[in-house]
């Protein structure tokens, strides 16, 4: 009976000392944010012996059970789809703000207005040599602007293409990452601490995944998991051992296609999503910035043609080129400025011509108007996706503080369970003592 | 039991997270008092940018038509200057046509003026010339210099043309650039069509001996040049009226740049008190916050171990 005791103590033991061990692990990661807390079972043993019909059951203590990992699987899924619709938002607006800083800090809107002030200046004294030439600079600062604007614009798409390119490749690393989880998951045996880290890895990856990109998750019998990207009709990006491969073709200036092993799909989610839009938006951007400058080009040039020039011939294009990234000013010098009606003697001093130009350029489908409707609907979309982000941010919080309460270390519960488990230890040893203190006693007879 | 647990990097990450946003809105205030703007980029407010972007070319506009103000109330006072001395040339002349009018103008007296008058149809034919401070003719309308040829035989003819052209001055308002030199120089005397240049030469022969009685031809020219005197002040008259319209549409102009710039002031300058206020209560919240955070985060059971 009193080895019983001892065997009891013993299991005890061993118990408190691997749930201390346990603790002391959740400790260490209290700051590892892949990390899920751990528990461990613990179950009474006890042995049952029949001789005939009579029946005995011996106490043998305690065993350990299986590691438990905590939280669970619809936490997680809510935070890696809030995670994926948050990384999407904030995606579109890193792009579109890309878009605003080269449309907008480029200071095209006051270089389209500096030029619509040095025309209707000239009005005042359509001979004066110098306002003449002031005219013709601020034009050719113009075309500078719109070429520059252009190339901003043009970098910073670059920008987000070169982004795209390296999200599709780490959704790739994180994909094949999974697959080899997957396989070892399958190995791993169940209840051990083993499997439970894997567990904490394949979740870990799951969430770096749905940053990237919007997914969908099913696990099989042994928790390897099978993911689809959270779009109709998608195929298998990661299932069991084998991972496919995700590309990004772009077309220069055009249209972004996302495949996966050749087929097309569309995310609707994550940091890829955003990108894809952002880039969608930069065409647009694009073609209203080209539309500007080719409105500039033609409505000046049509006016020059229709005017004669300070020495009364017919006036020549004042901007060559089709589009912002090639507009140029090619007037030679102030005297070209076509600022009479065709048919005006040299030095004329009528304005006529000047005066189109003028009311040509400032009109409402005008260039000037036109910059203008794009710097507002761009900075309207960006200030309405940043309230969408601010909302998103919110539920993302949310999910990720559910999400940890459940699977979070709580270091003042860890120090109660230490002082708690020390305690138990302390306890069993007492029992083994007591054991022993028995037997001596017994031995001690007679 | 799932177990609901009050998580340390929970508690850690909110916290950074919370004073972060505090900092973030401190760091914008600052910014907004240090620039004195309020929009930093379209999206912080996409209308008021839109507004502010439509008050800047209202601005630019309005600095445009000041200047051009300016330069045409340069020129009406130039043009205003010349007619002034061409209207005391008239007068000279008028003296002299009187003076040869009298019988007691001997040959040599009336010589003595003839030359004067010729003289002085010279000022005139170079005040008829006269051109801006940018080198623009007064008087050609608006055609190329010069306003007014002479040919070989001294006869002078007008090279300008009717149209004054106009220069905006505010939206919907253009005023003409002055008068041009038919308006100016050339009448009708009893419906035939003169000039001052002709009346003024004419008078010079006759009195030379071009006429038979130069007494009575200096009297008849006293017709012409009234009326060029007429055309002279008339003109004189259309000029200033000119000039007061400009000086009136230029305080106007002042009173709209300071409603301008009021309005821009109000949509995209920083409101310096109100920031401050701000400013100070998230200052406040931040400092509380960074101070909880510090005595909550010393509260662990670990110290009581």
């Amino acid at each position: 009976m009193a080895t019983s005791l001892i065997t009891i103590g013993r299991t005890g033991i061993a118990a408190s000392r691997a749930a201390l061990e346990l603790t002391a692990q959740n400790i260490a990661n209290a700051s590892n944010a892949d990390y899920t807390r751990r528990r461990i079972d613990q179950s009474e043993l006890v042995t049952t012996g029949r001789i005939d019909r009579l029946q005995r059951s011996t106490l043998n203590g305690v065993t350990i059970g299986t590691v438990d990992r905590l939280g669970n699987e619809f936490t997680q899924r809510q935070v890696r789809a809030s995670t994926s619709d948050l990384a999407r938002v904030e995606a579109e607006i890193a792009g579109l703000r890309g878009a605003e800083s080269a449309l907008e800090q480029s200071g095209l809107y006051e270089s389209l207005v500096d030029f619509e002030a040095a025309l209707t200046l000239l009005e005042s004294d359509p001979t004066d040599p110098a306002l003449r030439t002031a005219a013709v600079e601020t034009a050719r600062q113009m075309a500078e602007t719109f070429q520059f604007a252009d190339f901003a614009l043009g970098n910073a798409r670059d920008l987000a293409e070169a982004e795209l390119g390296a999200g599709v490749d780490v959704i790739n690393g994180t994909a094949a990452a999974l697959a080899r989880i997957n396989v070892d998951l399958v190995g791993a045996r169940e209840g051990t601490a083993g499997r439970a880290a894997l567990l904490d890895a394949r979740d870990a990856a799951l969430r770096d995944l749905a940053q990237d990109v919007g997914i969908e998750v099913s696990f099989d019998q042994f928790g390897a998991a099978e993911v689809r990207l959270s779009a109709p009709g998608s195929p298998v990006l990661v299932s069991a051992s084998s991972a496919a491969t995700m590309t990004a073709s772009i077309t220069p200036g055009g249209p972004v296609e996302i495949q996966i092993d050749g087929a097309v799909v569309s995310p609707a989610s994550g940091d890829i999503a955003g990108r894809v839009a952002a880039l969608a938006d930069y065409t647009q951007r694009q073609s209203e910035l080209d539309a500007a400058a080719a409105a500039t080009i033609a409505r000046a040039n049509t006016a020059q043609a229709a005017g004669a020039t300070l020495d009364g011939s017919p006036g020549q294009p004042l901007f060559s080129g089709t589009r912002a990234g090639d507009i140029t000013m090619v007037l030679g010098d102030g005297a070209g400025l076509a600022v009479a009606p065709a048919g005006s003697p040299a030095g004329s001093r009528d304005t006529g011509n000047l005066a189109n130009l003028i009311a040509a350029f400032g009109a409402d489908d005008g260039p000037i108007a036109g910059i203008d409707r794009t710097l507002l609907s761009l900075s309207s979309r960006i200030a309405g996706l940043d309230t969408t982000r601010n909302g998103l941010a919110l539920i993302r919080e949310s999910a990720v503080a559910t999400m940890l309460s459940e699977s979070g270390v709580d270091l003042d519960t860890e120090a109660a369970n230490l002082v708690r488990l020390q305690q138990a230890f302390d306890a069993n040893s007492r029992v083994i003592q007591v054991a022993t203190e028995l037997f001596d006693t017994i031995l001690g007879l007679g | 039991m799932a177990g609901i647990s009050n998580s340390t990097s929970a508690f850690f990450d909110r916290s950074l997270g919370q004073m972060n946003d505090l900092r973030a809105s401190l760091e914008k205030f600052q910014t907004q008092i240090a620039t004195g703007v309020r929009i930093e980029r379209g999206s912080d407010d996409p209308v008021a940018a839109a507004r502010l972007r439509a008050l800047t070319r209202l601005e630019r506009r309005g600095e445009t038509e000041a200047e051009n103000a300016a330069r045409l109330g340069q020129d009406l006072t130039q043009s205003s200057n010349e007619i002034v001395g061409v209207v005391e040339i008239l007068q000279r002349v008028r003296e002299l046509a009187v003076a040869a009018a009298s019988d007691t103008a001997g040959a040599s007296g009336r010589e003595a003026i003839a030359l004067e008058i010729e003289q002085l149809g010279e000022e005139l034919f170079a005040r008829a010339n006269a051109v801006s401070i940018t080198g623009a003719p007064l008087f050609a309308g608006t055609a190329g210099s010069p306003s007014f040829v002479r040919d070989a035989a001294g006869n002078v003819t007008y090279n300008g043309n009717g149209q004054n052209g106009t220069v905006p001055v505010a939206p919907g308002t253009q005023i003409e650039r002055g008068v041009s030199g038919d308006q100016l120089f050339e009448f009708d005397v009893n419906g035939t069509p003169e000039s001052a240049f002709n009346v003024l030469s004419g008078l010079a022969l006759a009195l030379r001996g071009g006429a038979a009685d130069p007494a009575q031809a200096a009297q008849d020219a006293l017709a012409g040049i009234d009326a060029a005197l007429d055309s002279a002040t008339r003109s004189q008259t259309i000029i200033g009226t000119r000039l007061d319209w400009v000086i009136a549409i230029q305080q106007n102009q002042e009173t709209r740049a300071i409603d301008v710039a009021e309005q821009r002031s109000q949509v995209g300058d920083t409101d310096i008190t109100d920031t401050i206020v701000r400013l100070q209560q998230v200052l406040t919240a931040l400092e509380a916050s960074q101070a909880s955070f510090t005595r909550i985060s010393s509260l662990s059971l670990f110290n009581a171990l």
